[in-house]
């Protein structure tokens, strides 16, 4: 299965009436979405507010997505409607108004502008997070942070995994899990412990 | 468990697979903070820059209050049927396509295989014995006494480029 066809079926059941399968789609992109909306929405609580209004209104419109374009796509042009309509409302003008789409956010890099436009308690979580997962990930034997690094950050398959680390597929499989759970182990006892338990 | 949802969110597992998967899932809150976890762990290493705060609770949150989405079963099967026969067309294409490129490379090579395995079959004649002593008596005069088939018929014949074509040369046999 690719990533597209996880999440069409994810999408199927929550057309089937299974809202926790939109939790885990929420989980997913919420990061890219809310990415995407602060580039329209600059304070954080409000990007935030309208991120939320984009995956609620996703979830409304949900019978009626067909599959025929990939469903962050689809998420992505909600989101974007969404942040417009928001800005509309608040008679305050887009910052940009056109010209870019879904695939174009997916490089947006401009990290200067999203330090911006988080609170301070945001951008110290966020630094902790961050820290966290690198120095986990720097711990990790090689093997296990060689398979991590090429799947999250290069974006390989499993079989191109196998093919780089010269080992089974199901050896790759097996230490991308493990990476994962190392670094997961260090996170865990942060996101419990933060604030409001938001993380 | 943990390493099924590890794939799962590679699309490493096949369609069965995941739909079992997400099917145990269903209801089990500590899978799906697994599932957050690792996508977090994902999105720290790819945008160090943007993570912010989970807003997944608050999503549920307001979820609850939405009415259940459902879309009618025969619709989705609809949507599934027609992405099977664009596949099933697909495939039919492409074999199709392989089938005549080959027949116009080489448009006899099915007949001729035929022949051959015909050919190779055993042949189990039945003789009467009468007719075993004629053949031994007439061996001799049989064209494949010295050479196998048709091959003592053979004539050679040559043509050596700006000389005279060399004549049929009649069998020394």
């Amino acid at each position: 299965m690719t990533d597209r066809e996880v999440d069409q079926q994810l999408v199927e059941r929550v057309q089937r009436g299974d809202k926790h399968a939109f939790d885990l789609l929420v989980s997913k992109y919420q990061r890219k979405l809310g990415r995407l909306i602060s580039r329209f929405v600059r304070d954080t609580a409000e990007a935030e507010d309208v991120t939320q209004d984009a995956f609620i209104k996703a979830y409304r419109a949900l019978p009626g997505f067909r599959g025929e374009s990939a469903f962050y796509t689809w998420l992505y042009r909600i989101g974007i409607n969404t942040a417009k309509n928001y800005l509309l409302a608040s008679k305050r003008r887009a910052p940009t108004s056109t010209s870019f789409d879904a695939e174009e956010s997916e490089s947006f890099e401009e990290a200067s502008l999203l330090r911006e436009v988080n609170t301070p308690e945001n951008e110290l979580m966020s630094k902790q997070v961050v820290g966290v997962v690198q120095a986990s990930l720097q711990q990790l034997p090689e093997d296990l942070r060689s398979a991590l690094t090429l799947r999250e950050i290069e974006g390989l398959s499993y079989e191109e995994i196998a093919s780089v680390m010269n080992c089974p597929i199901g050896t790759v499989r097996s230490r991308i899990f493990r990476a994962r759970e190392a670094i997961a182990e260090n996170l865990r006892p942060l996101l419990e412990t933060s604030k409001g338990k938001r993380w | 468990m943990k390493q099924s949802i590890s794939a799962l969110m590679d699309g490493e597992l096949f369609e069965d697979e995941a739909e079992n998967l997400l099917g145990e899932v269903k209801d089990d809150a500590t899978v799906r903070k697994n599932w957050a976890v690792y996508h977090l762990i994902g999105d720290a290493l790819r945008q160090p820059d943007h993570i912010h705060c989970d807003l997944s609770a608050k999503v549920r949150e307001r979820l609850r209050e939405e009415p259940v989405v459902l879309v009618s079963r025969g619709r989705v099967a609809k949507r599934k049927i027609r992405t099977w026969a664009i596949s099933a067309a697909a495939s039919l294409a492409a074999v199709s396509a392989v089938a005549w490129m080959s027949l116009q490379i080489s448009p006899e090579g099915a007949p001729k295989m035929a022949m051959q395995q015909n050919a190779a079959r055993p042949v189990n004649m039945q003789t009467r014995p009468s007719s075993n002593d004629y053949l031994i008596a007439h061996q001799e005069f049989s064209p494949s006494a010295e050479m196998d088939g048709s091959a003592s018929y053979i004539r050679t014949v040559s043509y050596g480029g700006d000389e005279a074509p060399v004549k049929n040369i009649p069998n020394e046999k």
